[in-house]
């Protein structure tokens, strides 16, 4: 296996070095997981000691479930802004367990010691329990993980703090026969928080052995207080204009409740009188506030029966490509309809900006070189299934492009659209479970020569020159009827 | 070429200017398509010689100033062509 395809694309470098157990010991992991709706996130801190010297690469253990869970992954050293490179360690698919390299910005010494902080974001970790509620029911979800942190190497004391946004957990899973880690109790609550630790003296435990003896799923059911959306489907279409020094970006939403499904028929009048009291309601999303770009004008937003007039925009002016000033416009949305649990609702939007906000020019080479976001931002929400699809100008060559993360597969098509004789290069690009984090942009550059650019007024003036041969010919031919 | 180096070209390189400057594109498609209005009555005005050297030669003056003004044209109206 490659990379992990979500984790993202930092400098590659080739690894010799396996995952020795003697290289390191983990004087204290604490996994802290912050649960949401649709996407959990989960901080793991890794308190190392080098056993040997000139220590450089730290190898972290991901099960089959988490790895599968997992949609983004970073590792940095506490304290520390700048992300460390990861990749994945030569030979490591077998017996369920995935092992990440992380290189170590600087070789530790003997006894020296450094925190590493792994972020990851899980996605599709929760799930509505009891499936079915209606209306007046609150929401509750269930969220499954595994009870330990694996890893190559042997932790002192490891623990996991599972954080609620409310106190109100409806119940958790004890493990039983820990005897072998910890004489107290397994599991404690306090508050919103549930610890599963300490647990003390674990060997080495990436590798089949240790996680079929011990390794276990745990589970903890609580209530969430806010709107769970996932959008099932994503289809993004970037158009690139240098007649119009244009960049349409337009996209096609699937949005859906992932919450649990509506039971029995929807009471408008109930729906009214928990708006009325301002009854905080989870089991519904309302609506959506989303951040777009800067200086986008003739903003569009349209179903399946026409255009929706139940919007808010306020737009930001136009920056410059090179200014450091990160501005946004403010999009609020309300759907045609409330989308209730289970429920479905499909869209349009998709908005006008200057390229020169995102595009640049290389004279040297002759490339252009434009800067594409991937996806809007959706707030606690997972994408499914993205597409994005890039249209170059009318012959476009030497096409070149590079992504933020993997994607799941790219292909080349031709797109023909107004003007058009040969159709434009596209670029079509799909990635699978995206978050807010993978809101980044990817670049891509090509070559249009003078000629390519004038084809669009050439056609259009072949087309005017075949009417005037029609009319040429029309003069010179007598229809009259002769009286002689 | 890969991430970080599209990125430091695209952040290094000046930003894109196209050929003709939007803010004239509408009145670029103003006068290019009243030219070429123009010059389409001017060529059916014109005598019809064996070899239509003169009406070929203003029809193509007309077809290339069409070509461009209904380019500019369609930039004005909102389809970014």
């Amino acid at each position: 296996m490659l990379l992990p395809r979500r984790v993202p694309l930092l400098s590659f470098i080739l690894l010799v070095v396996g995952a020795n157990a003697d290289s390191f010991e983990n004087t204290a992991i604490v996994r802290t997981v912050d649960l949401g709706g649709s996407v959990v996130q989960v901080a793991t801190t890794f308190a190392v000691k080098a056993l040997e010297a000139n220590a450089r690469v730290y190898t972290i253990a991901l099960g089959d479930a988490e790895m599968q869970k997992t949609s983004w992954l970073e590792a940095r050293v506490k304290g520390q802004a700048t992300p460390l490179a990861v990749t994945d360690h030569p030979g490591s698919t077998d017996n369920g367990v995935h092992l990440v390299d992380i290189i170590l910005p600087k070789p530790l010494a003997l006894n020296a010691t450094l925190n590493i902080i792994l972020d990851a974001i899980q996605t599709h970790a929760t799930f509505p329990w009891p499936e079915r509620a209606s209306q007046q029911e609150p929401q509750s979800l269930k969220y499954g993980s595994d009870l330990f942190v694996l890893s190559p190497y042997k932790t002192l004391v490891q623990r996991t703090k599972i954080k609620s946004p409310t106190p109100n957990i409806h119940g958790f899973s004890t493990p039983e026969k820990m005897e072998d880690f910890t004489f107290e109790e397994p599991v404690t609550k306090s508050g919103a928080t549930i610890t599963y630790g300490p647990y003390n003296n674990i060997v080495p435990s990436a590798n089949a052995a240790f996680v079929k003896k011990y390794q276990r799923p745990v589970q903890v059911h609580f209530e969430y207080d806010y709107p769970v959306g996932e959008v099932s489907k994503l289809l993004r279409t970037a158009e690139i204009s240098h007649w119009g020094a244009n960049l349409n970006i337009q996209d096609e939403i699937w949005l859906r409740n992932a919450g649990p499904e509506l039971k029995g028929h929807f009471s408008r009048l109930e729906h009214q009188t928990q708006a009325f009291y301002n009854r905080a309601a989870s089991h519904v999303i309302p609506g959506l506030t989303l951040h777009l770009p800067a200086g986008i004008r003739n903003t569009y937003y349209y179903d399946l029966v026409g255009n929706v007039s139940t919007s808010r925009l306020r737009t930001a002016p136009s920056v410059p490509k090179d200014s450091p000033n990160k501005q946004y416009s403010v999009l609020e949305l309300k759907p045609r309809y409330p989308i209730m649990g289970g429920w479905n609702y499909s869209f349009t939007l998709g908005w006008d900006a200057p390229l020169a906000d995102s595009a640049s020019w290389d004279k040297s080479t002759g490339k252009y070189i434009v800067e594409i976001p991937v996806l809007t931002p959706f707030p606690a929400t997972v994408v499914n299934d993205a597409e994005l699809k890039i249209i170059l100008p009318e012959g476009a060559t030497d096409v070149d492009f590079a992504t933020p993360f993997v994607a799941h597969s790219t292909s080349f098509s031709t797109h023909t659209t107004y003007l058009d004789t040969t159709g434009r290069p596209a670029i079509t690009l799909r990635f699978t479970d995206l978050t807010e984090k993978h809101a980044l942009p990817l670049y891509v550059s090509y070559k249009v020569p003078l000629s390519a650019h004038l084809k669009k007024p050439i056609a259009v003036a072949v087309a005017f020159f075949s009417v005037f041969v029609f009319g040429l010919a029309a003069r010179r031919i007598d229809l009259r009827i002769h009286q002689k | 070429m890969d991430y970080t180096q599209l990125q430091s070209l695209y952040i290094a390189t000046p930003a894109f200017q196209p050929l003709v400057p939007v803010a004239l594109l509408p009145y670029l498609a103003f006068f290019l398509l009243l030219t070429t209005f123009t010059l389409g009555f001017y060529v059916s005005t014109l005598p019809k010689d064996t070899i239509p050297v003169r009406e070929t030669a203003v029809a193509t003056l007309a077809s290339v100033l069409g070509g461009f003004g209904v380019v500019a044209m369609f930039c004005t109206a909102g389809v970014y062509v």
